[in-house]
């Protein structure tokens, strides 16, 4: 009777510990290792920030335009900062990544294996992500000047929907990469996009024809209505 | 020096070949000109047969490309000396039709013409705009006779012309030149022009030809480089400068980028050469000055002030990235402002313009678009001195130009301080401005 007891209720509890027992070690290397790769990725980060500060890399940027480029975009941080982030996020996702794997456990593996198969997608999406952003507001800011100067009074609509455009193409891009939803995305897509067009088709068509009519009158006779009683010479 | 050839039609080739060399060159760049060329051809032609007989003339026509039988009127254009007293009919006036290379526009032009100039060995130059309707034989003698009688290097064009004509000219280029390099030059960027044969090759050897200076930043260049060469500068009144009236105000948003481009741009080459200047002076002006009648020119005030209205209203963000907190502030007091109380006075236009060159030296935006982003400001300006100048004589208006050229030489200092500078550029700066002081009575 105390056999089959023994037998029957704490053979159970007996193999679970063989197996956490078993399992352990893993477990500790694993947070070993996350640790030491979380210290790593800390201590990296700021060490090659500090580096390229003192090797004078955001002056070169300066320089050379880089950090305007970076300001025109949004982007207000250092250059030797933002490198020094990257640092850190590597290193932080392959010592994650790399801790996983002392688990030792096949479907983990398999995960952490899907996981550095995907950093590559990711990197991609994220340059995408990065250039999409910048482009928009570059364009952005050249379509609102450019507006203004036109004068066309909702230059700043004209502005915003030229930066959420490029922005929405970049997005659908990134997330194509990613594998996200790719069907979905591209349909989205290609509905907003052509709703876009359509309503800006229509709204320029239905209530801004003067306004169509000023802007062809403007590129094919060289002027408009508000402008045909000056001759103002500037050079 | 530079042996790098520009690169010629063989056709010009051929010709050059021909000719070998010549004392005088007349460059006229052109496209689309078929309406005036043929005028501006005769009266060069006239022009060098009475004042520079005996001496070897070319003349140049760099063509970009013209649909209307431009070059055509060119080769085959005769002027008839004997209706004009002229007694010359013996030398013979070479004419060289080219096409040119580079970025379409008028500085390109200027290379092939300053190209063929170095490469026949002449001793005085002239460019001339080819849809000047108003000039005479005289402007040959006017540009050519101070380059080889009287030891000048660079004759910059001097005219009679409407108060509200050459806005550029009279709210950007003439104060901001003069105020920088201290020799009041009236028309830096009048187009027609005088010049030595080493001073063309000295433009040659600039590596310039693709940016704006091959477009109509070429002018403003071509005085600047001229003034900050060392080279000796005078003026000669052309009387009325009457163009084919076919500028496009569309294009204004261009033209500007490109002027203002190539002033902030030389801006950043002659920074040594400008930042001591503390003064200006004039510059000997040739020529029997006298009054014209000037065509009329109509202005749309209001359109310029609505426009400036819309940049203030959709552009402060831009503008507060380029220009001081202080200017923006002043701006902003505009808002809304009646029409007949209007103004950007001469001091905020010298601090808008100083920030401006600053913030392109800083590199705080794209060149482009801090240049277009400087047209509703300008506009704003121009309306605001037509409204001052309203029922004021040109003369008079003159003035209001003379009173805006002091008010951007006494704000200089605000821009020689922000301009960033080495210690020994600074004490060179601070030894020549102690001396200017010295000097004053």
């Amino acid at each position: 009777m105390t056999t089959t007891w023994e037998h029957t209720l704490l053979g159970p509890v007996t193999a679970l510990g063989e197996r956490v027992f078993a399992i352990l070690p893993n477990v500790l290397a694993m947070m070993i290792l996350l640790l030491v790769g979380l210290g790593a990725a800390w201590g990296m980060g700021h060490l090659m920030e500090r580096l390229l500060r003192v090797i004078g890399l955001d002056r070169l940027c300066d320089r050379i335009g880089i950090a305007a480029a970076l300001l025109r975009g949004g982007i207000k941080a250092d250059p030797s900062y933002i490198i020094g982030r990257i640092a850190y996020w590597l290193i932080v996702i392959f010592s994650t990544t790399a801790s996983l794997g002392a688990l030792d456990v096949a479907p983990i593996n398999e995960a952490a294996h899907s996981l550095l198969s995907y950093i590559p997608h990711l990197v991609t999406a994220a340059v995408i992500g990065i250039i999409g952003y910048l482009v928009s507001n570059f364009v952005s800011q050249a379509v609102l000047i450019a507006a203004v100067n036109a004068g066309l009074p909702p230059a700043r609509w004209i502005a915003a929907g030229t930066r959420w455009g490029i922005q929405l193409l970049a997005v659908a891009m990134a997330f194509e990469q990613l594998g996200i939803a790719q069907h979905i995305v591209v349909v989205g897509f290609g509905i907003t996009w052509g709703g876009l067009v359509l309503a800006a088709a229509l709204a320029l068509g239905l209530g801004g024809k003067d306004l169509a009519k000023d802007f062809l009158e403007r590129r094919l006779a060289g002027h408009s209505r508000s402008q045909i009683n000056e001759d103002l010479r500037h050079l | 020096m530079s042996n790098n050839l520009i690169p010629l039609t063989a056709e010009t080739e051929d010709l050059l070949e021909a000719v070998r060399s010549a004392d005088i060159l007349v460059g006229i760049p052109s496209f689309n000109n078929a309406g005036t060329v043929g005028h501006v051809v005769r009266a060069v032609g006239a022009g060098l047969a009475k004042y520079f007989h005996g001496h070897r003339a070319v003349l140049v026509n760099a063509d970009g490309g013209s649909t209307d039988d431009t070059p055509t009127i060119v080769a085959h254009t005769m002027v008839d000396l004997e209706p004009l007293f002229i007694s010359d009919r013996q030398s013979t006036l070479h004419r060289i039709i080219t096409p040119y290379h580079g970025i379409p526009g008028k500085g390109s032009a200027f290379r092939t013409i300053f190209e063929i100039a170095r490469r026949l060995k002449v001793k005085a130059c002239a460019v001339v705009d080819s849809d000047v309707r108003s000039i005479t034989p005289e402007w040959m003698e006017l540009l050519l006779h101070p380059i080889l009688k009287e030891g000048y290097d660079y004759v910059a064009p001097y005219y009679r012309r409407h108060k509200y004509d050459g806005t550029i000219t009279n709210s950007i280029a003439y104060p901001l030149t003069r105020a920088l390099y201290g020799q009041e030059v009236r028309q830096p960027i009048g187009g027609d022009f005088g010049f030595t044969g080493e001073l063309a090759q000295h433009y040659l050897e600039k590596h310039v030809w693709e940016s704006d200076v091959a477009r109509f930043g070429i002018d403003i260049w071509m005085t600047t480089e001229a003034i900050a060469s060392g080279a000796k500068v005078c003026q000669s009144f052309l009387g009325a400068k009457i163009h084919d009236p076919k500028d496009p105000a569309a294009d204004l948003s261009s033209m500007l980028r490109q002027v203002v481009g190539a002033l902030f741009a030389l801006m950043e080459t002659h920074a040594p050469t400008w930042l001591p200047v503390t003064d200006s002076r004039k510059v000997p002006l040739f020529g029997f000055q006298y009054e014209v009648g000037v065509e009329p020119v109509n202005v749309n005030v209001e359109r310029m002030v609505d426009l400036f209205q819309l940049g203030l209203t959709d552009l402060p963000d831009i503008w507060a990235r380029m220009l001081s907190e202080d200017a923006l502030d002043q701006l902003s007091s505009l808002r809304n402002v009646p029409l007949r109380d209007f103004r950007i006075p001469d001091s905020l236009w010298a601090q808008i313009i100083y920030d401006a060159a600053l913030a392109h030296h800083r590199n705080v935006l794209p060149q482009e678009h801090l240049l277009k982003a400087l047209t509703p400001l300008y506009l704003g300006k121009t309306a605001s001195f037509v409204l001052d100048s309203q029922g004021l004589t040109s003369a008079e208006a003159e003035q209001l130009i003379e009173t805006l050229c002091r008010t951007f030489e006494k704000q200089k200092e605000y821009l020689v301080a922000r301009w960033p500078q080495s210690h020994d550029s600074r004490e060179v700066i601070g030894a020549a401005r102690a001396k200017s002081e010295r000097s004053e009575p």
